[in-house]
């Protein structure tokens, strides 16, 4: 059965069809929101929030976004509202860091043929984990919808309610920031 | 017509990587890079960045009583 049928069926209040959408999206969601505040336990609260957000919410889905898109968004509020609960110590990230004059003035060390740099090597996973905690929510959702949930850049601004400019933005401080953290690591163990 | 600046072509790698690196506004990119060590190098640990934080954050398997957890409090019955 297409989803567009499975949807209309649970907004009529078909249990079995939405069950079907729950087995279908449950794994997703609960490592979206793993993802964005890393750590199970929050990640199992916004997957019940977010399923019976849909509960309740069904039968104003109107279809003008597809089931997928609409459903990611409310996951993604959802951690994002318990993430600004939490209040972590985020970097701020600079206005314009791809503007700085230090790539220019010295030479960039390539550390991407380097073999150790995977993810056999606990440190970079340790190094990598912090960084990405230290990412300010908006920063973070973006890098982790576009780059590590794939989604293309034109779901990531629907899903966030923000411009595929924006998205573009954010992302590239999220890389840079990300990319400089792994150097700061490599440089500093190489010498 | 003037090469684009180095600062230039790090804002440009950002925007379009995971894009298609083929597409029209990607090639002074990649005409730049051609030329440019630096600018290779960065392109390369932005990608390799980006690889390693997609193994990392590899999708984890959910733990059967957190389905089960879910299911009861949408009161749905469990089928699996």
């Amino acid at each position: 059965m297409k989803e567009t049928d499975v949807v209309r069926k649970a907004k009529k209040g078909d249990k079995e069809a939405f069950a079907e959408l729950v087995t279908n999206y449950s794994e997703r969601i609960y490592n979206l929101a793993l993802r964005i505040l890393r750590n199970r336990e929050d990640a199992e609260d916004i997957l019940q929030e977010t399923f019976l957000n849909v509960l309740q919410k069904l039968d104003t889905f109107d279809g003008r976004s597809n089931f997928f898109t609409w459903i990611y968004r409310i996951a993604t509020n959802a951690s994002l509202m318990k993430l600004r609960k939490k209040r972590l110590g985020f970097t701020e990230l600079p206005e314009n860091p791809d503007l700085g004059p230090r790539h220019e003035e010295r030479i960039i060390v390539d550390w991407s043929q380097d073999p150790s740099f995977n993810i056999q090597n606990e440190e970079i996973k340790k190094i990598i984990d912090t960084a990405i905690n230290q990412l300010s929510e908006i920063y973070r959702t973006v890098f982790i919808l576009r780059d590590i949930e794939q989604l293309s850049i034109k779901e990531t601004s629907k899903i966030l309610n923000i411009s595929e400019e924006n998205v573009k933005i954010r992302l590239r401080r999220a890389r840079m920031f990300l990319r400089d953290k792994i150097s700061e690591y490599y440089e500093g163990s190489v010498v | 017509m003037k090469s684009p600046t180095h600062q230039e072509v790090y804002k440009k790698i950002c925007d379009f990587m995971g894009e298609d690196l083929n597409a029209p506004a990607c090639k002074e990119v990649a005409e730049h890079l051609e030329s440019c060590p630096n600018c290779k190098v960065y392109l390369d640990t932005v990608k390799k960045t980006v690889i390693i934080c997609q193994e990392i954050e590899k999708e984890e398997k959910m733990p059967q009583e957190v389905k089960n957890r879910l299911f009861k409090v949408l009161n749905l019955a469990v089928d699996f």
